[in-house]
Protein backbone atom coordinates (compact mmCIF):
# COMPACT_ATOMS: atom_id res chain seq x y z
CA UNK A 1 0.00 0.00 0.00
CA UNK A 2 2.54 2.24 0.66
CA UNK A 3 5.22 1.34 -2.15
CA UNK A 4 1.59 2.21 -4.39
CA UNK A 5 1.27 5.73 -2.53
CA UNK A 6 4.55 6.16 -3.27
CA UNK A 7 4.80 5.88 -6.80
CA UNK A 8 1.76 7.64 -7.04
CA UNK A 9 3.23 10.86 -5.49
CA UNK A 10 6.44 9.79 -7.53
CA UNK A 11 4.34 9.74 -10.53
CA UNK A 12 2.46 13.19 -9.57
CA UNK A 13 6.29 14.91 -8.73
CA UNK A 14 7.58 13.92 -12.21
CA UNK A 15 4.18 15.11 -13.82
CA UNK A 16 4.49 18.55 -11.99
CA UNK A 17 8.39 18.81 -12.99
CA UNK A 18 7.43 18.29 -16.16
CA UNK A 19 5.11 20.95 -16.41
CA UNK A 20 7.22 23.06 -14.95
CA UNK A 21 9.59 22.45 -18.05
CA UNK A 22 7.19 22.26 -20.42
CA UNK A 23 5.77 25.47 -19.61
CA UNK A 24 9.08 27.45 -18.63
CA UNK A 25 10.46 26.58 -22.14
CA UNK A 26 7.28 27.75 -23.75
CA UNK A 27 7.33 30.94 -22.48
CA UNK A 28 10.48 31.23 -24.11
CA UNK A 29 9.56 31.69 -27.51
CA UNK A 30 6.72 34.46 -27.19
CA UNK A 31 9.76 36.20 -25.17
CA UNK A 32 11.88 36.01 -28.30
CA UNK A 33 8.78 37.21 -30.24
CA UNK A 34 7.98 40.25 -27.90
CA UNK A 35 11.37 41.04 -27.94
CA UNK A 36 12.16 40.76 -31.58
CA UNK A 37 9.28 43.42 -32.50
CA UNK A 38 10.42 45.70 -29.83
CA UNK A 39 14.44 44.99 -32.15
CA UNK A 40 11.71 45.82 -35.47
CA UNK A 41 10.54 48.58 -34.30
CA UNK A 42 13.97 50.01 -33.03
CA UNK A 43 15.34 49.47 -36.53
CA UNK A 44 12.27 51.10 -38.10
CA UNK A 45 12.44 53.51 -35.85
CA UNK A 46 16.20 53.88 -36.75
CA UNK A 47 15.85 53.66 -40.43
CA UNK A 48 13.39 56.38 -40.47
CA UNK A 49 15.39 58.60 -38.74
CA UNK A 50 12.49 58.50 -36.20
CA UNK A 51 14.22 57.51 -33.42
CA UNK A 52 15.02 59.52 -30.04
CA UNK A 53 16.13 59.41 -26.53
CA UNK A 54 12.60 58.87 -25.15
CA UNK A 55 11.80 55.66 -27.51
CA UNK A 56 15.55 54.43 -26.92
CA UNK A 57 15.11 54.85 -23.26
CA UNK A 58 11.54 52.78 -23.01
CA UNK A 59 11.96 50.69 -25.53
CA UNK A 60 15.33 49.13 -23.88
CA UNK A 61 12.80 49.11 -20.69
CA UNK A 62 10.90 46.84 -22.49
CA UNK A 63 13.79 44.80 -23.41
CA UNK A 64 15.44 44.17 -20.31
CA UNK A 65 12.25 43.73 -18.31
CA UNK A 66 11.68 40.28 -20.94
CA UNK A 67 15.31 39.63 -20.12
CA UNK A 68 14.64 40.02 -16.64
CA UNK A 69 11.96 37.94 -17.07
CA UNK A 70 13.61 35.24 -18.73
CA UNK A 71 16.00 35.03 -15.97
CA UNK A 72 13.52 34.14 -13.73
CA UNK A 73 11.97 31.41 -16.13
CA UNK A 74 15.57 30.00 -15.58
CA UNK A 75 16.29 30.26 -12.62
CA UNK A 76 12.52 28.29 -12.16
CA UNK A 77 13.76 25.47 -14.73
CA UNK A 78 16.88 25.35 -12.80
CA UNK A 79 15.75 25.01 -9.49
CA UNK A 80 13.15 22.20 -11.17
CA UNK A 81 16.33 20.12 -12.65
CA UNK A 82 18.34 20.43 -9.40
CA UNK A 83 14.92 19.60 -6.88
CA UNK A 84 15.03 16.71 -9.31
CA UNK A 85 18.37 15.38 -9.49
CA UNK A 86 18.43 16.36 -13.22
CA UNK A 87 21.72 18.49 -12.37
CA UNK A 88 24.95 16.71 -14.40
CA UNK A 89 28.30 18.42 -13.79
CA UNK A 90 30.59 17.55 -16.66
CA UNK A 91 33.59 18.93 -14.56
CA UNK A 92 37.10 19.36 -16.04
CA UNK A 93 39.74 20.58 -15.59
CA UNK A 94 39.68 24.11 -15.43
CA UNK A 95 40.86 28.12 -14.64
CA UNK A 96 38.28 30.04 -12.78
CA UNK A 97 39.96 32.75 -13.55
CA UNK A 98 39.55 32.73 -17.44
CA UNK A 99 35.93 32.93 -16.86
CA UNK A 100 36.20 36.34 -15.57
CA UNK A 101 36.95 38.27 -18.60
CA UNK A 102 33.43 37.87 -19.99
CA UNK A 103 31.51 38.24 -16.73
CA UNK A 104 34.04 41.96 -16.55
CA UNK A 105 32.41 42.54 -19.85
CA UNK A 106 28.73 41.43 -19.00
CA UNK A 107 29.25 43.60 -15.89
CA UNK A 108 30.76 47.00 -17.14
CA UNK A 109 27.93 49.42 -17.15
CA UNK A 110 25.41 47.21 -15.00
CA UNK A 111 22.69 48.27 -13.83
CA UNK A 112 23.35 51.81 -15.57
CA UNK A 113 24.04 53.98 -13.17
CA UNK A 114 27.81 54.10 -13.78
CA UNK A 115 28.85 51.22 -11.82
CA UNK A 116 31.73 48.91 -12.87
CA UNK A 117 32.90 45.61 -11.59
CA UNK A 118 36.28 45.53 -9.38
CA UNK A 119 38.17 42.31 -10.28
CA UNK A 120 41.52 41.82 -8.00
CA UNK A 121 43.63 38.70 -8.81
CA UNK A 122 46.38 37.26 -6.64
CA UNK A 123 48.94 34.49 -6.56
CA UNK A 124 50.02 32.06 -9.36
CA UNK A 125 46.93 30.42 -11.26
CA UNK A 126 46.21 27.05 -10.90
CA UNK A 127 43.65 24.78 -12.16
CA UNK A 128 40.34 23.04 -10.32
CA UNK A 129 38.12 20.30 -11.73
CA UNK A 130 34.71 22.27 -11.93
CA UNK A 131 32.50 22.43 -15.07
CA UNK A 132 33.25 25.81 -16.31
CA UNK A 133 29.15 26.45 -17.11
CA UNK A 134 27.85 26.21 -13.84
CA UNK A 135 31.12 27.89 -12.00
CA UNK A 136 30.47 30.87 -14.28
CA UNK A 137 26.39 30.66 -13.41
CA UNK A 138 27.44 30.86 -9.82
CA UNK A 139 29.63 34.00 -10.37
CA UNK A 140 27.16 35.60 -12.34
CA UNK A 141 24.27 35.22 -9.56
CA UNK A 142 26.76 36.63 -6.56
CA UNK A 143 27.63 39.37 -8.72
CA UNK A 144 24.20 40.11 -9.82
CA UNK A 145 23.23 40.58 -6.40
CA UNK A 146 26.11 42.37 -4.87
CA UNK A 147 24.94 44.23 -7.53
CA UNK A 148 21.20 44.75 -7.15
CA UNK A 149 21.39 44.80 -3.32
CA UNK A 150 23.38 47.94 -3.11
CA UNK A 151 24.00 51.33 -4.33
CA UNK A 152 27.19 53.36 -3.53
CA UNK A 153 30.17 51.44 -4.20
CA UNK A 154 31.56 48.84 -7.40
CA UNK A 155 31.27 45.64 -6.17
CA UNK A 156 34.95 43.59 -6.30
CA UNK A 157 35.52 40.34 -6.70
CA UNK A 158 38.98 38.93 -5.74
CA UNK A 159 40.06 36.01 -6.82
CA UNK A 160 43.02 34.42 -4.77
CA UNK A 161 45.15 31.32 -5.67
CA UNK A 162 46.52 30.07 -2.62
CA UNK A 163 49.13 27.02 -1.77
CA UNK A 164 46.27 24.34 -1.44
CA UNK A 165 42.77 26.09 -2.44
CA UNK A 166 41.32 28.74 -4.54
CA UNK A 167 39.58 31.27 -2.32
CA UNK A 168 36.78 33.88 -4.58
CA UNK A 169 35.48 36.65 -2.30
CA UNK A 170 32.70 38.90 -3.65
CA UNK A 171 31.97 42.18 -1.42
CA UNK A 172 29.11 44.89 -1.71
CA UNK A 173 28.41 47.58 0.86
CA UNK A 174 25.05 47.06 0.27
CA UNK A 175 22.05 46.42 2.53
CA UNK A 176 23.41 43.33 4.20
CA UNK A 177 21.22 40.27 5.42
CA UNK A 178 19.68 40.42 9.14
CA UNK A 179 21.31 37.53 11.30
CA UNK A 180 18.08 35.93 11.66
CA UNK A 181 17.74 35.12 7.96
CA UNK A 182 21.20 33.73 7.31
CA UNK A 183 20.64 30.06 8.12
CA UNK A 184 17.89 30.26 5.11
CA UNK A 185 20.03 32.01 2.51
CA UNK A 186 20.48 29.03 0.68
CA UNK A 187 16.98 27.90 0.82
CA UNK A 188 14.64 27.63 -2.44
CA UNK A 189 12.66 30.53 -2.34
CA UNK A 190 13.64 31.93 0.84
CA UNK A 191 14.28 36.03 0.52
CA UNK A 192 15.72 37.33 3.33
CA UNK A 193 13.37 40.33 5.23
CA UNK A 194 14.91 43.10 4.26
CA UNK A 195 14.83 42.82 0.47
CA UNK A 196 11.23 43.43 0.25
CA UNK A 197 10.69 45.78 -2.79
CA UNK A 198 13.77 44.51 -4.64
CA UNK A 199 12.90 41.91 -7.34
CA UNK A 200 13.76 38.52 -7.34
CA UNK A 201 12.94 34.66 -7.03
CA UNK A 202 14.86 33.59 -3.95
CA UNK A 203 15.88 31.09 -6.27
CA UNK A 204 19.38 32.27 -7.43
CA UNK A 205 21.73 31.66 -3.72
CA UNK A 206 19.68 27.98 -3.65
CA UNK A 207 21.17 27.49 -7.46
CA UNK A 208 24.71 28.99 -6.42
CA UNK A 209 24.43 26.38 -3.46
CA UNK A 210 23.87 23.87 -5.23
CA UNK A 211 26.39 24.08 -8.04
CA UNK A 212 28.99 24.63 -6.02
CA UNK A 213 28.28 21.84 -3.75
CA UNK A 214 27.93 19.34 -6.79
CA UNK A 215 31.58 20.72 -7.76
CA UNK A 216 33.08 19.89 -4.32
CA UNK A 217 33.39 23.73 -3.25
CA UNK A 218 31.71 25.27 -0.28
CA UNK A 219 30.26 28.75 0.50
CA UNK A 220 30.17 31.03 3.57
CA UNK A 221 28.60 34.31 3.98
CA UNK A 222 29.20 37.02 6.54
CA UNK A 223 26.84 40.20 6.30
CA UNK A 224 25.88 43.38 8.65
CA UNK A 225 23.25 44.84 7.57
CA UNK A 226 23.27 48.48 6.22
CA UNK A 227 27.34 47.54 5.89
CA UNK A 228 27.43 44.94 3.01
CA UNK A 229 27.94 41.18 2.18
CA UNK A 230 31.01 39.16 1.62
CA UNK A 231 30.15 36.06 0.09
CA UNK A 232 33.97 33.77 0.17
CA UNK A 233 33.54 30.68 -2.51
CA UNK A 234 36.38 27.86 -1.88
CA UNK A 235 37.88 24.79 -4.08
CA UNK A 236 40.82 23.06 -3.26
CA UNK A 237 43.12 21.47 -5.95
CA UNK A 238 42.33 18.46 -7.02
CA UNK A 239 44.59 15.43 -7.40
CA UNK A 240 42.49 14.16 -10.06
CA UNK A 241 39.15 15.02 -11.88
CA UNK A 242 37.02 12.76 -12.74
CA UNK B 1 22.86 40.73 -54.91
CA UNK B 2 21.24 40.42 -51.48
CA UNK B 3 22.50 37.84 -48.90
CA UNK B 4 19.24 35.07 -49.30
CA UNK B 5 18.16 33.88 -45.40
CA UNK B 6 15.68 30.88 -44.96
CA UNK B 7 14.06 31.35 -42.27
CA UNK B 8 12.22 27.70 -40.33
CA UNK B 9 10.39 28.88 -37.47
CA UNK B 10 6.82 27.06 -36.76
CA UNK B 11 5.35 30.21 -34.34
CA UNK B 12 3.71 32.41 -36.73
CA UNK B 13 4.29 35.80 -35.02
CA UNK B 14 7.48 35.06 -34.68
CA UNK B 15 8.47 33.92 -38.17
CA UNK B 16 6.74 37.15 -39.48
CA UNK B 17 8.74 39.59 -37.11
CA UNK B 18 11.93 38.09 -38.19
CA UNK B 19 11.16 38.22 -41.49
CA UNK B 20 11.08 41.82 -41.31
CA UNK B 21 13.27 42.14 -39.25
CA UNK B 22 15.65 40.64 -42.08
CA UNK B 23 14.26 42.09 -44.65
CA UNK B 24 14.79 45.71 -43.38
CA UNK B 25 18.43 44.96 -43.14
CA UNK B 26 18.19 43.84 -47.05
CA UNK B 27 18.07 40.55 -46.95
CA UNK B 28 16.24 38.41 -49.03
CA UNK B 29 14.17 36.07 -46.89
CA UNK B 30 12.51 32.81 -47.56
CA UNK B 31 10.24 31.37 -44.88
CA UNK B 32 8.80 28.00 -44.22
CA UNK B 33 6.78 27.18 -40.67
CA UNK B 34 8.06 23.16 -40.42
CA UNK B 35 11.22 21.45 -41.09
CA UNK B 36 9.45 19.53 -44.49
CA UNK B 37 8.82 22.98 -46.23
CA UNK B 38 12.25 23.98 -45.28
CA UNK B 39 13.67 21.29 -46.45
CA UNK B 40 11.59 21.82 -49.55
CA UNK B 41 12.61 25.09 -50.03
CA UNK B 42 16.22 24.81 -49.24
CA UNK B 43 16.25 22.16 -52.00
CA UNK B 44 14.33 24.82 -54.29
CA UNK B 45 15.73 28.11 -53.76
CA UNK B 46 19.40 26.72 -52.24
CA UNK B 47 19.90 30.15 -49.88
CA UNK B 48 23.00 31.32 -48.47
CA UNK B 49 22.02 30.50 -44.52
CA UNK B 50 19.08 28.90 -43.22
CA UNK B 51 17.96 30.38 -39.06
CA UNK B 52 15.87 27.07 -37.60
CA UNK B 53 14.15 26.32 -34.34
CA UNK B 54 14.02 22.65 -33.40
CA UNK B 55 10.91 22.10 -31.62
CA UNK B 56 8.14 22.22 -35.00
CA UNK B 57 5.81 19.63 -36.19
CA UNK B 58 6.28 17.36 -39.27
CA UNK B 59 10.23 17.22 -39.20
CA UNK B 60 11.82 18.53 -36.22
CA UNK B 61 15.23 20.31 -36.00
CA UNK B 62 17.09 17.92 -35.17
CA UNK B 63 15.95 15.83 -38.59
CA UNK B 64 16.36 18.75 -41.03
CA UNK B 65 20.22 18.92 -39.74
CA UNK B 66 20.41 15.07 -40.26
CA UNK B 67 19.10 15.35 -44.12
CA UNK B 68 20.59 18.77 -45.02
CA UNK B 69 24.20 16.35 -44.06
CA UNK B 70 23.14 13.83 -46.16
CA UNK B 71 22.34 15.79 -49.39
CA UNK B 72 25.55 17.12 -50.96
CA UNK B 73 24.01 20.65 -52.01
CA UNK B 74 22.50 21.12 -48.96
CA UNK B 75 25.54 20.09 -46.57
CA UNK B 76 27.13 23.04 -47.80
CA UNK B 77 24.84 25.69 -46.20
CA UNK B 78 25.27 26.56 -42.93
CA UNK B 79 22.08 26.29 -40.99
CA UNK B 80 21.67 28.34 -37.50
CA UNK B 81 19.74 26.79 -34.87
CA UNK B 82 17.31 29.44 -32.59
CA UNK B 83 16.39 27.61 -30.09
CA UNK B 84 14.77 27.76 -26.22
CA UNK B 85 16.39 24.66 -25.13
CA UNK B 86 19.55 26.02 -23.69
CA UNK B 87 20.67 22.83 -22.15
CA UNK B 88 24.32 22.02 -22.52
CA UNK B 89 23.39 18.57 -24.09
CA UNK B 90 21.29 20.16 -26.54
CA UNK B 91 23.60 22.14 -27.72
CA UNK B 92 26.28 19.71 -28.34
CA UNK B 93 23.60 17.53 -29.73
CA UNK B 94 23.09 20.01 -32.76
CA UNK B 95 26.60 21.36 -33.06
CA UNK B 96 27.52 16.84 -33.51
CA UNK B 97 24.95 17.08 -36.10
CA UNK B 98 26.43 19.90 -38.16
CA UNK B 99 24.48 23.00 -37.15
CA UNK B 100 26.90 26.03 -38.11
CA UNK B 101 25.64 27.90 -34.50
CA UNK B 102 23.36 28.11 -32.02
CA UNK B 103 21.33 31.04 -30.51
CA UNK B 104 18.95 30.57 -27.72
CA UNK B 105 15.38 32.33 -27.45
CA UNK B 106 15.27 34.92 -26.47
CA UNK B 107 17.97 36.49 -28.04
CA UNK B 108 18.12 40.50 -29.70
CA UNK B 109 18.71 40.51 -33.01
CA UNK B 110 22.35 42.26 -32.60
CA UNK B 111 23.37 38.85 -31.69
CA UNK B 112 21.13 37.07 -34.06
CA UNK B 113 22.85 39.77 -37.32
CA UNK B 114 26.32 38.88 -35.70
CA UNK B 115 25.98 35.36 -36.34
CA UNK B 116 24.65 35.94 -39.66
CA UNK B 117 27.62 38.48 -40.77
CA UNK B 118 29.58 35.54 -39.32
CA UNK B 119 28.19 32.40 -41.04
CA UNK B 120 27.96 34.46 -44.22
CA UNK B 121 31.30 35.62 -44.39
CA UNK B 122 32.38 39.52 -45.06
CA UNK B 123 31.92 39.30 -48.44
CA UNK B 124 28.04 37.98 -48.74
CA UNK B 125 26.67 40.85 -46.06
CA UNK B 126 23.75 42.34 -47.63
CA UNK B 127 23.57 44.55 -44.72
CA UNK B 128 23.65 48.32 -44.85
CA UNK B 129 23.55 50.75 -42.40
Amino acid sequence: MDSTNSSGSDTLLSNASNVIAITAHEFKTPLTTINSIVDLLTSKLQADHLMNAFYQQNLSRISSEIFALNSMVDEMLTINNILNGNIQSNREMMDIGLLLSPLKEQYQAFPDDGRSLIIHVTGTPKEICASAAQLSRVLSNLISNAFKYSRKSDPVLHLDYQEKKVVITITDDGIGIPEKDLPQLFQPYFRASNAEGISGTGLGLSIVKSFITANEGDITVNSQPDKGTVFTVTFRYPDTCQ
Amino acid sequence: MNARILLIEDKAGLLDTLKSLLELHNYTVYTASNGQEGLSIATRYLPDLVISDITMPVLNGYALLDSFRADPQLSKIPVLIASAKNEDHEIELVMQKGAAGYLTKPFVFAHLHEEIKRLLGNSMIAAKK
